[in-house]
């Protein structure tokens, strides 16, 4: 479903991203991890298309994006860390606008129990300046999720949630890949992995440092030692330090 | 404890140009800083080779400088009655003077009577008139047609701007203590501004004469002005305003100073003693300037108006499948609902087609003027809104791909090709631009003298209206690429341009955007304006003029749209690759 091939991304001489592959199939969820500055960012704006790759291949739904960037796009959703969101559209006319650009012929039949279960509902006329951070998300959630994408990018996801919304936002996640979506998601908030990723690829300076399921990855880094943290694996694998 | 404010003000004031001088160490500040420096000096400094000495008028027709003092300072008058009576029709729900959120913060709590904070707010305002007073005595005073020396004319404006400035701040917390004080807050309001309209309608009656005497020669004006008692007492206020600045010498200058200033003191009493609670409507006005600030950096036109959006209805029904760009029509045409139609615009849009139509009606009613000359003036201004809406008018209609930079990233996951997400982000300014061109065009046209024999028959003329028509999008496309093409080739120097931001290299980075917008339209516009020249010049002694026009817009409408064509491609193109981080890094 994603197919990265040695994707590299630089920065005039500075590389943000070296040569990473990596696969996620239906299902799975891909927790995108490293210290700050590690890529992972770059790594999801080059797959979800926002900025073009220095060299490599991304496959989304079978479509190379670079070839085939629109057919690509019909098929994947990008939910970045603050939302983005028109500031003169209220709800519904959101979903309207989002339903025309991606063609989606029964939309209102979408949006309907969509938004009921975003509690957007009573919000549809509210324009996103009137709502809470929390509900913006959602509204953002909403509109990503209209057109059924197959593929999705996560950037943050639990940035600004109350405990509530973090648990909804958890649960929507593995549900969305028990349908079949495959996602990746890019967050400093290991418990976030533990709970929902499949498949863990961790990340430092651009360079991938560890890739596999949450089990292989804790093997490689634990030295054989039991009952090793995650946050610890994490230090282990990343140095303990952005350098 | 003014010493202490005005510390603060003059620190500030320090401050504020060492940061200003500080980033000229980055390209884009210093090449506009240049640039701006040169505009100046070559306006304002630069002694031009015709220029008369200060004092002399330049001789010729029309040469006297106190008929074009005597008009530039009714002209202002009628700015400041439109002002104050806007002032009185939509007074502010709570009355406020100007400070910024930080000296709310620092001296409202502070053991400060409101006495000194008032006189701090004018203190502050000063600096900026003092400015406002010397730059307008260089551009007024450039090619020394108006006479008079530069100092006595800056200490004129200074006079005029801080008379305005206090006035205004009068009217506002005499209003917010009426709104306070008084039941018949409404009727106060009504009866000020039926004043105000009386006061307008009675210059205009009795300005007819100068102005019949104007419009037949400069000889007779001033005698026509200075003979009219009724005009002279109706414009007395005004002329101890402007007395200081329409001083020909320094004996009269000097003469003129004393009522001005007793009119300043009385001014500055009435501000000062007027009893109205401002901390609070202070306070609202601080958030709400933070709130423009906030939203010109972010980018957010709408915002800038300092008005809250609210949620519109849509312009139309946008079925869930068919062509995307309309989707942006859409979504922009909410937005322009929301940002330009508020109602303050429309309000002051209102009171200046009052004020501008009154002179008109009334010299109508006593038939001295006419009907020609009002459809003259007429297509006179259509010609001149024309240009300026070609020009200036791509600047200000920014809902396109400028008003969306801060969403960029979630555009560019949009399943659409980069061309398609440009055009669909240029359709709303371009409808409206040429929306804006028409009723301009229909102006010109009504202008144009079609009398017995002329060659412009109705024919013509109604064809030359058609075509034009139909080039007038395709022109307003293609000048509404140039900033979006600016905006995604020099993101850093644009985002610079569009906040508010003071400074002069930001003028001059302006100045330099607005130079390549019109070095782009005389590429565009002249070039297809010879062809169609040379068309209709070589073929309408064998087709006549209407078929001769017909024929070169048949011809030059697809080139312009190849053109278009051509600038959405590669806008689109590079939207495709841009990157804002890379900008930044």
């Amino acid at each position: 479903m994603i197919e990265v091939e040695e994707l590299t991304k630089r920065y005039g001489t500075f590389t943000a991203v070296r040569s990473l592959s990596f696969t996620v199939r239906p299902g799975e969820v891909l927790g995108l991890v490293g210290p700050n500055g590690a890529g992972k960012t770059t790594t999801l704006r080059c797959m979800a298309g926002i900025i073009p790759s220095s060299e490599g291949r991304v496959r989304i739904a079978g479509h190379d994006l670079a070839a085939e960037p629109v057919a690509a796009k019909r098929s994947l959703a990008f939910f970045p860390d603050e939302p983005r969101l028109f500031e003169y559209l209220t709800v519904r006319q959101h979903l309207n606008f989002v339903a025309r650009i991606y063609g989606v012929a029964d939309y209102e039949a979408l949006a309907t129990p969509l938004l009921e279960e975003l509690e957007l509902a009573e919000k549809s006329d509210v324009l996103p300046g009137e709502l809470s951070r929390g509900m913006k998300q959602k509204l953002v959630i909403a509109c990503g999720l209209l057109h059924s994408p197959r593929v999705m990018f996560f950037d943050e996801p639990l940035t600004g949630l109350d405990p509530l919304g973090i648990r909804r936002m958890k649960d929507s996640i593995v549900r969305r890949a028990r349908d079949g979506a495959a996602i990746v998601l890019s967050s400093h908030l290991l418990h976030l992995l533990e709970e929902v990723c499949t498949n863990v690829l961790i990340l430092k300076k651009g360079d991938k440092v560890a890739d596999g399921t949450l089990a292989q990855v804790v093997a490689t880094f634990s030295n054989g030692e039991e009952n090793v943290s995650l946050e610890e694996i994490f230090i282990r694998a990343t140095g303990g330090s952005e350098s | 404890m003014i010493g202490a404010l005005l510390y603060l003000r003059l620190n500030s004031l320090v401050n504020l140009v060492a940061h200003r001088v500080r980033r000229l160490r980055q390209p884009k500040y210093f090449v506009g800083a240049a640039v701006a420096a040169a505009y100046f000096y070559i306006v304002l400094l630069r002694k031009p080779g015709v220029a008369a000495p200060p004092g002399v008028a330049v001789p010729g027709a029309g040469s006297d400088p106190r008929i074009a003092i005597t008009l530039i300072c009714a002209f202002l008058c009628l700015l400041a009655l439109v002002r104050i009576a806007y002032a009185w029709i939509s007074p502010p729900d709570k009355p406020g003077l100007r400070f910024s959120e930080a000296e709310i913060a620092f001296l409202f709590p502070a053991p400060v009577t409101r006495k000194a904070l008032i006189h701090y707010r004018l203190l502050g305002t000063q600096i900026a008139i003092l400015f406002t007073a010397v730059l307008m005595a260089f551009v007024f005073n450039r090619f020394g047609y108006l006479g008079g020396h530069r100092v006595q004319r800056a200490i004129g404006w200074w006079v005029i701007l801080s008379t305005y400035d206090l006035h205004l701040s009068g009217t506002n917390l005499t209003l917010g203590s009426l709104r306070e004080r008084s039941r018949h807050f409404l009727l106060w309001r009504l009866g000020a501004v039926a004043a105000i309209v009386l006061y307008v309608a009675a210059v205009f009656r009795f300005a007819i004469g100068p102005v019949e005497a104007l419009l037949q020669g400069p000889g007779d004006f001033m005698k026509q002005v200075a003979g009219s008692p009724a005009l002279h007492w109706l414009s007395l206020p005004f002329r101890i305003v402007f007395g200081p600045y329409a001083a020909s010498g320094p004996g009269e200058f000097a003469g003129a100073m004393v009522p001005a200033l007793l009119l300043l003191a009385v001014h500055y009493y009435w501000v000062s003693s007027t009893e109205a609670r401002f901390e609070e409507g202070s306070i609202a006005l601080a958030e709400k300037r933070a709130a423009i600030r906030a939203a010109a950096q972010r980018g957010e036109i709408s915002g800038m108006g300092g008005t809250k959006p609210t949620a519109r209805s849509d312009p139309f029904s946008l079925a869930p499948q068919g062509p995307p760009e309309l989707a942006f029509l859409w979504k922009n045409l909410i937005s322009v609902r929301s940002s330009l139609f508020n109602r303050r615009v429309v309000l002051l849009v209102l009171i200046v087609m009052v004020a501008m139509s009154m002179g008109p009606l009334v010299s109508l009613r006593t038939d001295t003027i006419g009907i020609d000359a009002f459809r003259k003036i007429v297509g006179v201004l259509s010609a001149m809104f024309a240009v300026y809406t070609l020009l200036v008018g791509p600047q200000l209609a920014r809902q396109d791909l400028r008003n969306d930079l801060p969403n960029a990233d979630i555009l560019k996951t949009y399943p659409m090709e980069g061309w398609r997400l440009a055009l669909g982000e240029l359709l709303a300014p371009t409808a409206i631009l040429t929306a804006v061109l028409w009723i301009e065009l229909l102006g010109c046209a009504a202008a144009v003298d079609t009398g017995d024999g002329h060659a412009l028959t109705s024919g013509v003329r109604a064809t030359a209206v058609v075509c034009l028509a139909l080039a007038a999008p395709l022109v307003c496309l293609l000048q509404l690429i140039v900033p979006n093409w600016i905006m995604v080739l020099m993101p850093g120097w644009y985002q610079a341009s569009r906040s508010r931001a003071g400074g002069v290299e930001i003028f001059g980075q302006r100045l330099m955007f607005g130079v390549i917008q019109l070095l782009f339209a005389l590429g565009v516009i002249v070039p297809a304006a010879g062809a169609v020249w040379l068309i209709i010049f070589s073929s309408q002694w064998l087709i006549g003029a209407g078929p001769a026009i017909a024929l070169a817009t048949l011809v030059v409408l697809p080139v312009l749209a190849g053109e278009a064509a051509f600038g959405l491609w590669w806008l689109g193109e590079r939207f495709e690759k841009f990157d804002l981080s890379t900008e930044s890094r």
